[in-house]
C-alpha cells in the first residue's frame, strides 16, 4: 500500500516540520536520511499518527487517515520505535502480544491464535525459542528484532521504523536491513526507515528522502538523487561518493 | 501465560475465602470452628437448636471480614493498575491524593458537619475531588508521570494542612473519633454501609480484572499504545476513574490503610513477573488475604484492638525501604 503526505505541518518548541507532498511507494523500502535535528523521527511519528495532529495530512491508497479509527489505523500503519521506554520487564512473548491490541477488545485477553501468531513472528525474525525470556535480558540487536516481530503481528501494511540499526554491530545492522528488504519483497510491506548510515540506505532502499531543518530537500531512487552537491547541502560536510565492487561508499 | 499458570491464578481466589471462614472464630470472644461452621451453614449451633453465636458472627465478624477482603482487593488492584498505567512502580492511592483527600473529608464531617453528612460520604467525595485536582493541576502533561506525582504530592500536602486545621479546631471528643478513623480500622463495618460500599468495590475490581491485559499495552507509554491502535485518552480515563472510585469507596469506610496498594502488587510481581494478566487477579487475591490476616492480628494480638493502618505501615515501610534498595532488579 502506498502512503501519501500532503501539506503536513507540525511544530513544537520552535521547531517546524513542513512537508508539502511526498509519496511512499507500496512494497518498497524508503529510507529517510539527514543530519541530527532534521526532523526525521518527528516526521516518522507524524506518519505513524503517534502525533495525532498530523493525521489529516495522510492517506493510504487514497483513503484519508483523518477519519479512520485507531484500531483500523493500526492495521494500516505500524510503528517500530528505536527502543521502548521500559518500566516493567515483560517476557518477549508478552511484549510481542501487545501488537495484537488492535484485534483484541478492551476487556479481553489474547487467545491461543494470537499466541501462535506471535510465535510465528518471532520465528520469522529469527528469535526461535526466545519467547519466555525477559525482554530486558536481550541484547540491543535482539530487542530490535522483537520490536519488528511485534509490528508483524499488528499486520499493518505499512511499517515505520525509527533508526532500526542505531547501536547495532555490523552483522546485526546487515541482518536488520535484510529483514526490512524481505518484508518488502516477500510480504509486500511498505517499509519506511530513518537511517544515519548512508551506505546502508543506498544498499537497501528503493528510494531515499533527504531532510534538513524540518523540510524534505530531495527524494527519489538512490542512484537518481545522490550527488556530492546534495550531500554537502544536507550535511554541511564535503563527502566523496565512491563506487567499489558494486557498492556505494562515502568518504568524509 | 500458559494454561497451567492461568489456572493457578484463578485458583488463588480460594485463598481469601478460606481465610475468611477460618478467621471467623478469631476475636475477643473465641468461637470454636465447629460452631462457626454449624452456625453459618446450618443456622444452628453444633448441637442443634438456635445458635448463640449468630449475632457475633453475622452482625460483627462477617461484615468486618468481608470489608477486609474487599478493601484489600480494592487497594491492591487499584495500586497495581495505576502502577501499570503511569509506568511507575511507586504509584499507589497515596500518590494521587486519594488518602489525604478522604482523610480531610472524613475529618470535616466528624468535626463540623455532624450527622447530616456522614463521614463515609464526605471521605468518598473529597477523595474524588483530590484526584480531579491532581489531574487538573497536572493539566496537559497529565500523561507524564513526574507532573502527576508532583501534583499528587502538592494536593496531598494541601489536604494534610487542611486536615491539621480541622484537628486544631476540633473538640476533644470529635478529635478522638477522628484520630481513630485516620489510623484505619475495620471495626466500623456495619451492613448498612457495606450494602453501598461492597458493590462499588466489587464492580470496580471486576472491571480492572477484565482490563488486565490492556494494562500491558498501556504500560508501554502513550505514543506506543496509540501506534498499536489504542484510544489512549479514553482508556486511561477509564482506569483512573475506576481505580479512584474503588479506592475511595474502600477508604471511606476503613479509614486510611496505607501501603497495601504498594506492597501487594510488588510481592505479586516478584512471584510471577510483570504480566498484568497475572498481576491484577493475583493482587486482588493476595490483597484480600493480606488484609484479612492483618485484621486478625489487629483483633487478637493484644487485649485491645490495634488500628490496622498502624499494622500495615509498620510492616509496609520496612518493606518499602527494601524495595527501594532493590529497584532496578528484574521482577519489575
Amino acid at each position: 500500500m502506498k502512503l501519501e503526505v500532503r501539506n503536513l505541518s507540525f511544530s513544537y518548541d520552535g521547531f517546524r516540520l513542513a512537508v508539502d507532498s511526498l509519496v511512499f511507494a507500496g512494497s518498497r523500502v524508503t529510507s529517510i536520511v539527514g543530519p541530527n535535528g532534521a526532523g526525521k523521527s518527528t516526521f516518522l511519528k507524524c506518519l505513524a499518527s503517534v502525533l495525532p495532529s498530523a493525521r489529516h495530512a495522510l492517506s493510504v491508497d487514497g483513503k484519508d487517515l483523518a477519519g479512520v479509527r485507531g484500531k483500523e489505523r493500526a492495521r494500516l500503519v505500524g510503528y517500530v520505535p528505536q527502543e521502548p521506554a521500559f518500566t516493567f520487564n515483560y517476557t518477549v512473548l508478552d511484549f510481542v502480544l501487545t501488537g495484537r491490541a488492535a484485534f483484541i477488545g478492551m476487556f479481553s485477553s489474547p487467545s491461543g491464535h494470537d499466541v501462535r501468531l506471535a510465535e510465528e513472528a518471532l520465528h520469522y525474525v529469527g528469535l526461535n525459542g526466545q519467547a519466555r525470556r525477559p525482554f530486558l535480558e536481550l541484547s540491543s540487536g535482539e530487542r530490535r528484532l522483537v520490536l519488528i516481530a511485534r509490528a508483524l503481528v499488528q499486520e499493518s501494511e505499512i511499517l515505520l521504523l525509527d533508526e532500526p540499526t542505531s547501536f547495532l554491530d555490523p552483522r546485526h545492522e546487515v541482518e536488520t536491513m535484510g529483514l526490512c528488504r524481505r518484508l518488502a519483497e516477500d510480504k509486500a510491506k511498505t517499509i519506511i526507515v530513518t537511517l544515519h548510515n548512508l551506505e546502508m540506505a543506498v544498499r537497501y532502499s528503493d528510494a531515499m528522502v533527504f531532510m534538513k531543518g524540518g523540510r524534505v530537500v530531495a527524494s527519489g531512487p538512490p542512484r537518481g538523487v545522490l550527488t556530492e552537491a546534495l550531500l554537502r547541502d544536507v550535511y554541511d560536510l564535503d563527502m566523496r561518493i565512491v563506487e567499489c565492487q558494486g557498492q556505494t561508499f562515502f568518504v568524509k | 501465560m500458559t494454561k497451567k499458570t492461568g489456572w493457578l491464578v484463578w485458583a488463588s481466589f480460594a485463598l481469601p475465602l478460606v481465610l475468611l471462614v477460618l478467621s471467623l472464630n478469631l476475636g475477643s470472644y473465641h468461637i470454636p470452628l465447629k460452631e462457626v461452621w454449624a452456625t453459618i451453614f446450618g443456622g444452628t449451633s453444633a448441637a442443634g437448636g438456635p445458635s448463640p453465636y449468630a449475632d457475633i458472627l453475622f452482625r460483627i465478624r462477617l461484615p468486618r471480614l468481608l470489608l477486609a477482603m474487599f478493601a484489600g482487593a480494592a487497594l491492591s488492584v487499584s495500586g497495581a493498575s495505576l502502577q501499570a498505567l503511569f509506568k511507575n512502580p511507586l504509584v499507589f492511592e497515596f500518590s494521587l491524593g486519594i488518602s489525604y483527600g478522604a482523610a480531610f473529608g472524613a475529618a470535616l464531617s466528624l468535626v463540623f458537619l455532624g450527622r447530616g453528612f456522614v463521614p463515609q460520604l464526605a471521605a468518598f467525595a473529597f477523595a474524588v475531588v483530590a484526584v480531579v485536582l491532581v489531574l487538573v493541576i497536572a493539566g496537559k502533561s497529565a500523561s507524564q508521570i513526574v507532573p502527576v506525582l508532583l501534583s499528587g504530592v502538592i494536593v496531598s500536602a494541601l489536604f494534610q494542612a487542611l486536615l491539621s486545621l480541622v484537628e486544631f479546631f476540633a473538640n476533644p471528643y470529635a478529635l478522638q473519633a477522628l484520630i481513630f478513623w485516620l489510623l484505619g480500622s475495620l471495626s466500623q463495618a456495619v451492613w448498612g454501609d457495606l450494602a453501598v460500599t461492597l458493590p462499588i468495590i466489587g464492580l470496580g475490581v471486576a472491571v480492572l480484572v477484565l482490563f488486565r491485559w490492556r494494562l500491558n499495552v498501556l504500560s508501554l507509554g502513550d505514543e506506543e499504545a496509540r501506534a498499536l491502535g489504542v484510544n489512549v485518552r479514553r482508556e486511561k480515563a477509564l482506569v483512573i476513574a475506576v481505580a479512584t472510585l474503588t479506592t475511595a469507596a474502600a477508604t471511606s469506610v476503613t479509614g486510611v490503610i496505607n501501603w497495601v496498594g504498594l506492597i501487594v502488587p510488588h510481592l505479586v510481581r516478584m512471584m510471577v513477573g510483570a504480566d498484568n494478566r497475572k498481576v491484577i487477579p493475583l493482587s486482588a487475591a493476595l490483597g484480600a488475604s493480606l488484609l484479612i490476616v492483618a485484621d486478625d492480628f489487629a483483633r487478637s494480638a493484644a487485649s485491645f484492638e490495634i488500628p490496622i493502618g498502624i499494622l500495615t505501615s509498620v510492616v509496609g515501610i520496612p518493606f518499602f525501604i527494601v524495595l527501594l534498595k532493590r529497584s532496578g532488579k528484574t521482577w519489575l
